[in-house]
């Protein structure tokens, strides 16, 4: 039986097979990946795993971004305003705009932060 | 008999439920069917609390229209990615989307500080299928030790304050591999803090 052991660490739950766990069910991803486009034909086994991985980072990123909009408002709960307000600040998720505001911003969010200058160089 | 008041008891039950909830009246105690979210489309909300809470603090709070969005979100990117990726293959002709064409999308859209961690993360998968089929054994020690950088902390950089440090560190101290100059991964605050000063996550790529 292998052990998690090295890999515990990084991979949390350790990758112990084709079918051992990880951090995000595979099937799930791999069905919001076909759902993305009507022409969406084959998906390599790996695409989802380094989706899995790639989630992950992605959830890191965007909550700690809100987080830092929480902070700056001087508050201990991270709400939806401080995603929506990461989101605006934050050109690489552009993509987002139109997802955090549909659902009605309150329109009281704080002023835009800088998050850019934190991103990596 | 009071036989004909059961039906009356029956709405009874269901109006003290909705007294005892707060709610005044009971139609605000049950969302309507057609409000609920379609949740296969999303991933599973626990996992996606589960990895926010590992960069938070451990006072922080998170509303649950916070989890929500971040879990659309999370669907969002993976579209977002496919569908770049799937342009690219639609272009070279080819019908599968691969590993490679997910990164390069990646790369594409500005995610670029994610693909060396996933590429690290993408050949260690490979070599581990590969040793699966080849039944081949080698130590786990070995391998750990120049397994590379964090792949969590890339795209933050030392300059992130957080009022609680542990929790930022969690992927980094729980790696036994990266630390360098011999020390045992994670230690006391001490250490956290020079790593904070610094961390230079692909000093070994440069």
């Amino acid at each position: 039986m292998r052990q998690a052991g090295t890999y515990s660490g990084i991979l949390s739950g350790g990758i112990s097979g084709k079918t051992g766990p990880h951090l995000l069910p595979l099937a799930r991803i791999k069905k919001i990946m076909k759902k993305s486009g009507e022409d969406v034909k084959m998906i390599s086994g790996e695409s989802p795993i380094v989706f899995s991985k790639a989630c992950e980072l992605f959830i890191k990123e965007l909550t700690q971004r809100s987080w830092m909009v929480t902070m700056q408002g001087k508050r201990r709960t991270l709400n939806k305003e401080d995603v929506a307000s990461a989101v605006m600040a934050t050109d690489l998720f552009d993509f987002l705009v139109n997802l955090v505001s549909e659902s009605g911003n309150s329109g009281e969010a704080p002023p835009p932060l800088e998050l850019d200058t934190f991103a990596s160089s | 008999m009071h036989g004909d008041s059961s039906n009356s008891n029956t709405n009874t039950i269901i109006n003290n439920n909705a007294a005892n909830n707060g709610n005044a009246a009971n139609s605000n105690t049950m969302p309507p069917p057609c409000m609920v979210r379609e949740q296969d489309q999303y991933m599973p909300i626990a996992n996606v609390i589960r990895i926010m809470r590992r960069i938070l603090p451990t006072h922080a709070k998170i509303s649950d229209d916070a989890k929500e969005t971040i879990q659309e979100c999370v669907s969002e990117y993976i579209s977002f990615i496919t569908g770049e990726a799937n342009e690219r293959c639609q272009r070279e002709q080819r019908k599968t989307i691969t590993a490679e064409d997910v990164l390069w999308a990646m790369g594409k859209l500005g995610f670029d500080d994610y693909v060396e961690p996933l590429t690290v993360f993408l050949n260690r998968y490979r070599e581990n299928e590969n040793e699966r089929t080849s039944l081949r054994s080698e130590p786990m020690l070995k391998r750990g030790i120049d397994y590379g950088p964090s792949m969590m902390m890339a795209p933050y950089g030392a300059g992130f304050h957080v009022g609680h440090q542990q929790g930022i560190f969690d992927g980094v101290t729980a790696m036994g591999g990266y630390m360098r100059d011999g020390s045992s991964g994670g230690g006391g605050p001490s250490s956290q803090a020079s790593l904070a000063n610094h961390f230079d996550p692909f000093g070994q790529f440069k």
